[in-house]
């Protein structure tokens, strides 16, 4: 038995200088002299030879010059990579989405092909009916619970604003309350849903959002009020519109745009999904240095085909871009966005 | 499209066969013992080989030296807070964590309960994981190799540390370093500085410090390239990441993609054809081959047909649908829940579902891996099986239930020898002649131990299964409801159980640090429960198949004759094939029709 744990102990210490020692430390070496580029992570360097990011990894992109990253269930930490984890079947991915098309979506024929949809989300909610029934607002909250409770912990205004509407309303708490006896004391996230389903009625064809108003003396003031167009009720409601209107066509965004990687940090998005993007930064681009829109889109798709790669050259996937890459190829060219 | 669907997969499966053959004549010649060391490996080659073991010595020697490694574990692991390599300043693991990750590491699942980015220093990497890498990976090799030796009626098994010593230097070493040289050139870091802060390239874009200055990005990195290669040579599975093999700085481009892939399938391919070798016999070990070849198209197809050549049903339409619930207040005990029709999303989804998918690997590279990882056991993962389509996530799941399909180091194959014993054993009866396998007869003794071996895996999944999911210790882990909920839990014991390591990685099992305010409500109970079903459904496994071979050997060879059940034809694949479906998927055809296919049924979207 002795034997046994002395030469468990033996064979441990060897295989520990081995795979921990020798083996690392060479392959460490060999990344020295051969591969110090990708040793250290492949760093890119930006116009002022400072590190701005790995080639690898992808890094957010808000501006409308630049293109834009597949969304990141990590916030593009990478120092925490993560995906979504959310399942095909759990109505939180289809609700993401959709929130992330309401402001973008435009028609594909018909006579108001390639307009955006999104003001006739705005007219359709104004009129306050889903699926015939009156009180829109109240029908998502009622639907979607957990949608309801997520606008209320979004933000510390939300739940104040629900807070103040509970003060105000002390009969419908106290309602809620009887049917709820588990929860005596209920926390505005609680009163999510009957908070919308009262809003609803007192709103009619209105949503709560954040305002910023200027006030006399130049200060700013953002604050809850009731609206009825703005980008939270084309997002919000881009879902319940879908339904009522299965079979206008719309033009699809390419898949890409909307799903997340899996580590929150592929640092590529197909090129489809750059030329559906390319107007906006064209545009862009070209009031900025207030060039001809047309030059300008011959150049970036320079930029784009010039970086396009596929996986295993076309043999297993389509044409993809490296959204850092291609962005810094704009940097260079056409110096910092002006915004 | 057709081909850049359909190329990867079938050439990841051509290669890997290729390569097989010549690697399995090198692996047998080496542990037969033939080679010629140099000096200085014969100096210790002469230290561990203390001598000849019989299947007993060979055992404990086996579980001495593995008792010997969980400390060594847990010391090295606890110890994280004061060893060098952390300038995070890294804390300690919660010892629950601690206890499932050891285990976890040291059974050749790595099923991680942490995120390596978040919580490991490189000290930890490296002294830990690596180390557990390579020699949980050598154990199930060795033990197939004192298997084999036995059914060949060998005077002794072997010596189990000069197996091990031979495993590492003359194998896993040297494939290790040129698989690590091939992930370095395609981008994998190999430093040992802990992370880098980068100002991004539009400032700000990562948000605001709390003194107005724009957010930097932190890159963590590390000894990368090292961990990569034996992580997925050793199917192992566990990443140097938290994302695992779809981390971009693990797994660059689509050509490392491919080498990731066919990493895991090398050797355990070449292990069924060394196990043939070494018994001298050559089509019977095809026989085997094409059986698991038949099975892993099987789970491969399904699995690219259903996740990347249907979109994901969370976008697309379904029509309105009426559902019998069973309700004991209706009349008649069924009520009908009516769900409206759900219109289209406009996304264009001609690439499959892409949510939890990395691009740069190629269309179909998600869920090919999602197949090759359970097959091999390895459990890796290059997309997010939680974001599966619901019916594509069955392939996986099979995967782990059979457990035999080439399987990890070792132990695939000595599942389907279990199988192969049960085969003959049934044909045995269903003819009225006493069965026999390689000219030995099959006794009560050793179909019971095949029994026992076999028995161990439904039990570790579904007994735990059903604890976690009719218990608050299950509920409050699923991050996705309904029959997914469930499906995370199944899939969290299946892994265990199966010792392969990927997850559904949404159901909350992350205690994190040890100081971590706010760890998932029920993370102990799964560290604990999730490691005792490792520890179990590992050595069980080993141990009573090696003793059933050992009883097998001994035994008198009769000879050839014309009543004997060949083992080289094609109806003896057949009734493999039909043992394995039989016995080894119907045990599991209830839970499956809880989870997946429930969901897949709908309705969809679910919940919300």
């Amino acid at each position: 038995m002795t034997r046994y744990i002395s030469k468990s102990v033996f064979l441990l210490i060897a295989s520990v200088v081995l795979v921990c020692g020798i083996y690392p430390g060479a392959l460490w070496l060999m990344g020295r002299i051969f591969f110090p580029f990708q040793a250290s992570g492949s760093l890119l360097r930006g116009p002022n030879g400072k590190v701005i990011g790995s080639k690898l990894i992808s890094q957010p992109f808000t501006k409308d010059e630049y293109f834009w990253p597949r969304p990141s269930a990590a916030s593009y930490n990478a120092a925490a990579s993560s995906s979504s984890a959310i399942a095909a079947s759990n109505y939180a991915l289809r609700a993401r989405v959709a929130t992330m098309l309401g402001p973008i979506v435009k028609y594909a024929n018909g006579p108001k092909a390639g307009q955006l949809v999104a003001p006739d989300i705005e007219a359709w909610f104004q009129k306050d009916h889903y699926q015939g029934q009156p009180h829109i607002v109240a029908q998502w909250a009622d639907g979607h619970n957990e949608l309801a409770q997520a606008w209320v912990t979004a933000d510390p205004t939300h739940a104040a604003y629900v807070q103040a509407w509970a003060n105000a309303h002390s009969v419908l708490v106290k309602q809620w309350i009887q049917q709820n006896p588990g929860t005596p004391n209920p926390q505005p996230t609680d009163l999510a849903v009957p908070f919308f389903e009262n809003f609803s009625k007192e709103h009619p064809g209105k949503f709560p959002s954040a305002v910023t108003a200027t006030l006399p003396g130049g200060k700013t003031q953002t604050q809850i009020v009731p609206v009825s167009v703005g980008t939270d009720i084309q997002s919000t409601f881009f879902d319940m519109w879908r339904n009522d209107h299965p079979h206008v066509p719309l033009q699809k965004v390419p898949g890409d745009y909307v799903t997340t990687s899996a580590s929150g940090l592929g640092p590529d998005i197909t090129m489809e999904n750059a030329e559906y993007q390319l107007s906006r930064v064209v545009a862009k681009w070209a009031s900025d240095l207030k060039r001809n829109p047309a030059t300008v889109r011959t150049e970036i798709q320079q930029i784009l085909d010039q970086n396009a790669h596929a996986p295993l050259d076309r043999l297993a996937g389509e044409k993809l871009i490296n959204v850092l890459e291609v962005n810094l190829a704009l940097r260079e060219k056409y110096g910092a966005p002006t915004s | 499209m057709f081909l850049q669907i359909w190329f990867l997969p079938f050439a990841l499966l051509a290669t890997a066969t290729l390569i097989a053959i010549p690697l399995s004549g090198y692996m047998a010649w080496i542990m037969d013992g033939k080679y010629k060391p140099l000096p200085v490996l014969r100096w210790f080659e002469k230290r561990l080989n203390f001598g000849e073991q019989n299947w007993k010595q060979y055992t404990v020697s086996l579980l001495i030296f593995n008792a010997l490694l969980f400390v060594y574990g847990f010391v090295v692991l606890s110890l994280q807070p004061w060893m060098p390599l952390n300038p995070r300043k890294l804390g300690m693991l919660a010892p629950t964590t601690i206890f499932n990750t050891v285990i976890s590491f040291m059974t050749n699942t790595d099923l991680q309960h942490y995120s390596g980015d978040v919580s490991f220093s490189n000290f930890s990497q490296t002294f830990f994981c690596i180390t557990m890498l390579f020699i949980s990976a050598a154990v199930g090799l060795s033990a197939l190799t004192a298997i084999i030796r036995a059914l060949r009626s060998d005077k002794s098994v072997g010596n189990y540390f000069l197996d091990m010593w031979r495993v590492l230097v003359y194998m896993f070493v040297p494939a290790a370093f040129l698989y690590g040289l091939l992930f370095l050139q395609q981008g994998s870091p190999m430093t040992y500085k802990s992370d880098v802060q980068v100002a991004t390239l539009e400032p700000g874009a990562m948000g605001t410090t709390p003194t107005g200055q724009p957010q930097l990005q932190t890159i963590v990195v590390g000894p990368v390239a090292a961990f990569e290669s034996m992580k997925m040579l050793g199917t192992n599975g566990g990443g140097f990441f938290g994302m695992n093999s779809a981390h971009p700085y693990e797994n660059p481009t689509a050509f490392s993609n491919f080498f990731d892939t066919l990493a895991m399938m090398m050797f355990p391919f070449a292990l069924v054809l060394m196990y043939g070798r070494m018994l001298k016999k050559t089509r019977h070990a095809w026989v085997i081959f094409s059986v698991m070849m038949v099975l892993m198209l099987g789970t491969i197809v399904w699995s690219v047909h259903f996740d990347t050549q249907k979109p994901n049903p969370g976008l697309t339409a379904h029509p309105a649908k009426t559902y019998q619930v069973l309700d004991a207040s209706a009349a008649g005990g069924k009520r009908a829940v009516n769900v409206p029709a759900v219109a289209a999303l406009p996304v264009d989804q001609h690439l499959g579902n892409l949510e939890g998918k990395e691009l740069r690997f190629g269309t179909s590279a998600g869920a090919t891996f999602a197949a090759v990882t359970v097959d091999q056991t390895c459990g890796a993962v290059n997309a997010e099986h939680d974001s599966l389509n619901p019916i594509a996530a069955l392939s996986p799941m099979v995967g782990m239930w059979l457990n035999c399909i080439y399987g990890g180091k070792g132990v695939g194959m000595i599942n389907m020898l279990l199988f192969l014993i049960i085969g003959i054993f049934i044909a045995g009866q269903m003819v009225g002649r006493t069965p026999e396998y390689l000219g030995k007869k099959i006794d009560a003794r050793v179909v019971k131990l095949a029994i026992i071996a076999l028995l161990v895996h439904p039990l570790m999944i579904l007994m735990p299964t059903g604890l976690f999911a009719g218990t608050s210790w299950g509920l409050k882990a699923e991050s996705n409801p309904g029959a997914h909920g469930f499906s995370q839990i199944l899939y969290q014991f299946s892994s265990a159980s199966a010792n392969n390591g990927s997850a559904f990685d949404g159901l909350g099992v992350d205690y994190g640090l040890n100081n971590n305010p706010s760890p998932a409500p029920t993370a102990r109970q799964f560290d604990i429960a999730a490691g005792l079903v490792m520890l179990f459904s590992r050595y069980l496994p080993i141990i009573a198949p090696i003793a059933m071979a050992a009883f097998l050997g001994i035994k008198k060879t009769s000879p050839f004759g014309a009543g004997t059940l060949r083992d080289d034809t094609f109806t003896f694949g057949f009734l493999l094939i039909g043992t394995i479906v039989i016995i080894g998927a119907l045990l599991f055809l209830p839970a499956a029709a809880l989870g997946p296919v429930a969901e897949h049924f709908g309705p969809i979207p679910f919940g919300g």
